[in-house]
C-alpha cells in the first residue's frame, strides 16, 4: 500500500512539472504566432492583418505571466486545450483527434509487432545457443540500431520507392483517393504503412532480441529449467512455458515505455515519410508556433509515458513481489 | 507554392525525385462531367474552417462563396467590375463613398440579398476587431444603410485608396445567420452560406469538395459542376499530381517546369503574371547602408536578369530600381525616373559611386571608408531555396565591386520577427502590394507603417522616414483624379532611383500552372482578367465562374 501511494504521489508531482514546463518552454521561443502566421502566407496577406491576428490569438494583451499561468492550468485540467493557431479557429482537441488514430495504428502496431517478433526471436536464439540464429541476429542488428533512424528511412524510400518503385514516397494515404471505408481505401492505407513501419521495425527489433537473449540465457542455467528437461517435458514447452515467461520480465517495464512513447508518434519516422500522425503534427505546430497545440502534444506526450510507467510499475509490483518490499 | 527546403532531408528526397510515385485515378464528379481538381500545397491537411475574414481560412471561401462589392483585377489597371453592389461614387470631397447594391442576388439558402447584409458586415467588423484584416476602420468613421439599396461609407480622412480593401477585399456575409453567431472570431464556420457561384458541399481534412451554386445571380457562369481541392503535405506529390495531368489548374513553384510539367502532357501550360517585387531592405539605421552612395552601388551592382536566371529558373523577371512592377504596371512608369535608372546593371558606375563618395579598397578588395568596410548580412527565409540560391548569386554579383555580402538563411518565422522588429543589416522580401503601384509603395515608404527598430513594423521594414513622401503619399491618398496620382507616382519613382531606399532585385509572380483538354476559359496574358494563383482571393473565384468543361 505505501508502494502505491508512493508511486501516485510522483506522478502527481511529475505531471505538475510537466505542465509547467509546457506552459513555460514555448513562451521562450523568439517572435509570436502571428508573425509566424504571416510568414506563412509569404505576402499575399495585406500587413495590416497582422494587428487583427494579434487580436484573434489573444497576443499582446496584458495578461501576466502569473494569471495566464493559472488560467493555462485551470483550462488544461477541465480537459479545456484551446484553439490552435495554424489550424485557427479548430479546437486543438480535434486537430489532435484527427492525428491520433495515424500514429496509434502505424507507430503502435509496427512497436507490438517489433516487440513481440523481437522477443520471440531473442528467446529461439538463446535456446539454440552458439546456433546459426544466434550467431547471425545479434550482431546484425546491433551494427542496424546504431545507424541513425532518417538514414535508414531515407536509403528505403531510395531503393523501395523510388528505384524499385514498390511503394508510395511519402503520405499515409493517396491525398486525393476518397476517403472511405471501402476495401480499395484500406489497402491504400496499408500500403502506405509498409515503409514507414518496415523501417521502425528494423531499428526497434535490435534491442529486443539482444536483451531478451541475455535475459533467456541466464533463465536457461535456472534449477527449475533443468528440472523441467529432466522431467522429459518437450523442448518447446520448456522454451515458452518455462524459461520464456520469467525472461520477459524485465523487459516489461522497457515494452510499456516504449508503448508510451507512440503517442508521440515517432516524430523522425513521421517527418521523413510525411505521415499525418501526432509527430507530424507536432513539427508543423513547433514551426507555426502554435502554443495551444504545441502543449496539447506534449502534455499528451509526457502523460501517455508518465502512465505507461505507472502501470508497469503497478504490473511488475503484483507480478515480482520482490519489488514491493523496500530493503 | 514554393519549394520547401526542410533540411537537408528534402533535398536529397528532391534531388531523388525524377518520375516516380503512383497515384490512384482522381474521383470521378457525380454529374458526369469530369471535376476539376486544384492543386495548391499548403504543407498541411484542412481546417475545414471557412470564416471568410480569418486569413487562416479566407483563401477557401472568399470569392467562391462569399463575394464582395466590386471585382477589381491588379493586371488590368485596378479596372473595377461591379459585383454585388451595382454602382459606387465619391462625394464630399472624396471623404463619403456611396455604393449601390445589386438586387435580385440570393443567399444559397434562398434568403434575399440586401443592403442591410452589407451594413451589417462592416459594422462586424467594427465590433470584432479581430476581423478586420484589412484594418477598414482605421479610416472609417461610420457605414450606414440608406434607402432601401443604398450604403454610405464616412471616412475620417481622405483614403481614396482604401477603396480597393473596402469593395474587393472584405466578403459580404449574410446577417440572418451571423447575427445568431455567438463569437464569429472563434466559430469555424463549417458551412458557409454567401452569395457566390459555388457550395462549399463537402470538407474533410483530405479534401474540400464544392459544387457550383444552380441559382447563381450571373447567368452562364460557374458552369463546372464539381471542384476537389486535395490538401498535399509535400510540393513532390503535389507536382506529380499537377504534372499527370490529374489537375487541371495549380499554384504550385515547379522546378524546371519546362520538361518536368510543360512537356508531360498535352495541354500543359503556365503563365507567371508579375504582381510585386522582391526586394533588399537596406536597413537604414545601419552605417554603411544609411549612405546613398552605398545604396546606389549595390543596386547598379546586381546583375538582376542573371539572379532571375540562375536563382529562379528565369520565372521571376528582373525588377527595375523605378519599383514599378513591369508589364502589369507599365502604364505607370515614368521616363524621367527610367532614364536616370539606366540600364540597371552598371558595375563601372557603382564603383564610381563609392569611389566619389570616399571609399576606397583595401588589402582585401572590399570598399572601406574610416577602416570601415562595407560587408554586410543579407537575412532571406530559409524556408525558400530559390531565395537562398538568387542570395547566393547576388552575394557573388556585390563581391565583384567591393561589397562583401554574407547570406543567412532563418526559419521562417523567425525571419519575420527579425524583418519586423529591424533586427537585420540587409533582408530580402516581399511586401503584398495591391492592384496599382501605389499600394507597394506606400507599403515601402510610408513612415507610419514604420516602427522604431526593436518593435514591430508591419511594412516598412528598412525604417524610411520622409517628411516629404510621407506628404506626397496622403496626397495620393486624398485624389481621385488619375493625372494627380501619375504625377504624384512618377516623383515617387525618381525618389526609388535617386535614394534607393529600397532595391528591388526581382519580380514577384503568381504560380499558375493549368490544362487546356478538360477545361478552357483561364487567365492569359492576353485575358488577364483575374489573378490566377489559388491564394489570390477573391480572384480565383472568379477564374472558377469563367471556366467551361470541354468533354
Amino acid at each position: 500500500m505505501r508502494y502505491l501511494v508512493r508511486r501516485v504521489g510522483f506522478l502527481l508531482v511529475a505531471l505538475w512539472a510537466a505542465l509547467t514546463l509546457n506552459f513555460l518552454i514555448p513562451r521562450l521561443m523568439p517572435g509570436n504566432p502571428a508573425e509566424s502566421m504571416m510568414a506563412k502566407f509569404h505576402g499575399h496577406v495585406n500587413p495590416a492583418a497582422i494587428k487583427a491576428l494579434e487580436v484573434a490569438f489573444g497576443i499582446n494583451n496584458h495578461q501576466s505571466l502569473i494569471s495566464s499561468y493559472f488560467e493555462y492550468i485551470n483550462n488544461t485540467l477541465h480537459g479545456n486545450l484551446g484553439l490552435s493557431l495554424s489550424y485557427f479557429p479548430i479546437p486543438v482537441s480535434t486537430v489532435i483527434m484527427r492525428a491520433l488514430p495515424w500514429s496509434l495504428g502505424l507507430v503502435g502496431v509496427s512497436t507490438i509487432l517489433g516487440f513481440v517478433i523481437g522477443t520471440a526471436l531473442g528467446a529461439v536464439a538463446a535456446w539454440r545457443r552458439g546456433g546459426l540464429l544466434d550467431s547471425v541476429l545479434p550482431p546484425v542488428f546491433i551494427v542496424i540500431s546504431a545507424f541513425p533512424y532518417f538514414w535508414i528511412g531515407l536509403l528505403s524510400v531510395w531503393f523501395f520507392a523510388l528505384t524499385l518503385g514498390w511503394f508510395p514516397i511519402l503520405g499515409g494515404y493517396t491525398e486525393t483517393a476518397t476517403v472511405t471505408w471501402s476495401f480499395s481505401f484500406v489497402g491504400d492505407i496499408l500500403w502506405h504503412a509498409v515503409l514507414p513501419a518496415f523501417t521502425i521495425l528494423l531499428t526497434s527489433i535490435g534491442g529486443w532480441i539482444l536483451t531478451m537473449r541475455n535475459n533467456m540465457i541466464t533463465v536457461v542455467a535456472e534449477d527449475y529449467v533443468k528440472m523441467a528437461r529432466a522431467k522429459g517435458l518437450k523442448p518447446r514447452r520448456i522454451l515458452w512455458q518455462y524459461a520464456g515467461r520469467n525472461a520477459l520480465l524485465p523487459n516489461l517495464t522497457g515494452f510499456a515505455m516504449s508503448l508510451g512513447f507512440v503517442i508521440s508518434g515517432a516524430i523522425l519516422v513521421e517527418y521523413v515519410f510525411n505521415y499525418p500522425g501526432l509527430g507530424f503534427t507536432l513539427l508543423q505546430a513547433v514551426q507555426n508556433e502554435d502554443y495551444p497545440l504545441m502543449q496539447s502534444l506534449f502534455l499528451l506526450i509526457t502523460v501517455a509515458v508518465l502512465v505507461a510507467i505507472f502501470i508497469s510499475d503497478i504490473a511488475t509490483a503484483l507480478l515480482d513481489p520482490r519489488t514491493r518490499s523496500s530493503s | 507554392m514554393r519549394e520547401k527546403f526542410k533540411g537537408g532531408l528534402a533535398a536529397l528526397a528532391l534531388a531523388l525525385v525524377a518520375s516516380t510515385c503512383v497515384l490512384a485515378p482522381s474521383v470521378a464528379g457525380a454529374s458526369g462531367q469530369v471535376p476539376l481538381n486544384l492543386d495548391n500545397e499548403q504543407g498541411m491537411e484542412w481546417a475545414c474552417s471557412f470564416n471568410p475574414f480569418l486569413p487562416t481560412s479566407s483563401p477557401y471561401s472568399v470569392g467562391v462563396t462569399y463575394e464582395t462589392l466590386d471585382f477589381i483585377d491588379a493586371l488590368q489597371n485596378a479596372k473595377v467590375t461591379p459585383w454585388l453592389a451595382s454602382a459606387d461614387a465619391w462625394s464630399n470631397n472624396d471623404k463619403t463613398l456611396t455604393f449601390t447594391i445589386r438586387s435580385g442576388v440570393k443567399w444559397t439558402d434562398g434568403k434575399p440579398f440586401s443592403a442591410a447584409d452589407v451594413a451589417y458586415t462592416f459594422n462586424l467588423l467594427k465590433k470584432y476587431p479581430a476581423l478586420d484584416s484589412n484594418a477598414v476602420w482605421s479610416v472609417l468613421s461610420s457605414v450606414k444603410q440608406v434607402g432601401s439599396d443604398k450604403v454610405v461609407f464616412n471616412f475620417s480622412t481622405s483614403a481614396v485608396p482604401y477603396f480597393y480593401y473596402v469593395a474587393d477585399q472584405v466578403p459580404i456575409v449574410p446577417e440572418h445567420i451571423w447575427s445568431k453567431i455567438a463569437n464569429p472570431v472563434t466559430d469555424p464556420i463549417s458551412s458557409p452560406v454567401g452569395t457566390g457561384g459555388y457550395i462549399m458541399s463537402k470538407c474533410t481534412p483530405q479534401n474540400i469538395q464544392w459544387t457550383s451554386n444552380p441559382h447563381y445571380w450571373q447567368p452562364g457562369l460557374a458552369q463546372v459542376k464539381t471542384v476537389n481541392m486535395p490538401a498535399f503535405l509535400s510540393n513532390n506529390t503535389a507536382n506529380e499530381y499537377l504534372a499527370t495531368g490529374q489537375s487541371q489548374y495549380g499554384a504550385q513553384f515547379i522546378p524546371n517546369i519546362k520538361s518536368y510539367y510543360v512537356d508531360k502532357k498535352a495541354g500543359n501550360s503556365y503563365w507567371f503574371p508579375p504582381v510585386a517585387n522582391v526586394s533588399l531592405f537596406p536597413n537604414l539605421t545601419v552605417a554603411g547602408l544609411s549612405d546613398v552612395a552605398v545604396r546606389q552601388a549595390i543596386s547598379y551592382g546586381i546583375d538582376r536578369a542573371a539572379v532571375s536566371k540562375i536563382g529562379e529558373y528565369g520565372y521571376e523577371p528582373a525588377a527595375s530600381q523605378t519599383g514599378i512592377v513591369a508589364p502589369t504596371f507599365s502604364s505607370w512608369s515614368s521616363s524621367t525616373a527610367m532614364k536616370s535608372a539606366g540600364s540597371g546593371y552598371d558595375p563601372a558606375k557603382a564603383k564610381a559611386l563609392l569611389k566619389a563618395d570616399g571609399y576606397k579598397l583595401d588589402s582585401s578588395g572590399v570598399y572601406a571608408k574610416n577602416g570601415k568596410q562595407l560587408a554586410f548580412t543579407v537575412i532571406t527565409n530559409g524556408g525558400y531555396s530559390d531565395w537562398i540560391a538568387s542570395m547566393q548569386v547576388l552575394s557573388t554579383q556585390l563581391a565583384k565591386i567591393g561589397i562583401k555580402i554574407t547570406v543567412d538563411p532563418i526559419a521562417s518565422s523567425n525571419f519575420y520577427a527579425d524583418v519586423y522588429a529591424g533586427k537585420f543589416q540587409l533582408a530580402y522580401n516581399v511586401e503584398t502590394g495591391g492592384p496599382s503601384p501605389f499600394y507597394e509603395f506606400r507599403q515601402w515608404l510610408y513612415s507610419k507603417n514604420s516602427a522604431p527598430i526593436g518593435q514591430a513594423a508591419a511594412s516598412n521594414w528598412e525604417r524610411y522616414n520622409s517628411p516629404a513622401v510621407d506628404k506626397l503619399l496622403n496626397q495620393y491618398g486624398a485624389t481621385t483624379n488619375v493625372a494627380t496620382q501619375h504625377s504624384i507616382m512618377n516623383q515617387l519613382q525618381t525618389i526609388m532611383v535617386q535614394q534607393a531606399p529600397v532595391i528591388p532585385v526581382l519580380e514577384e509572380v503568381d504560380w499558375f500552372q493549368y490544362n487546356t483538354k478538360e477545361f478552357s476559359g483561364f487567365p492569359t496574358a492576353k485575358n488577364p482578367f483575374a489573378q490566377p494563383a489559388l491564394y489570390n482571393e477573391p480572384d480565383w473565384g472568379v477564374v472558377l465562374l469563367h471556366l467551361k468543361p470541354l468533354s
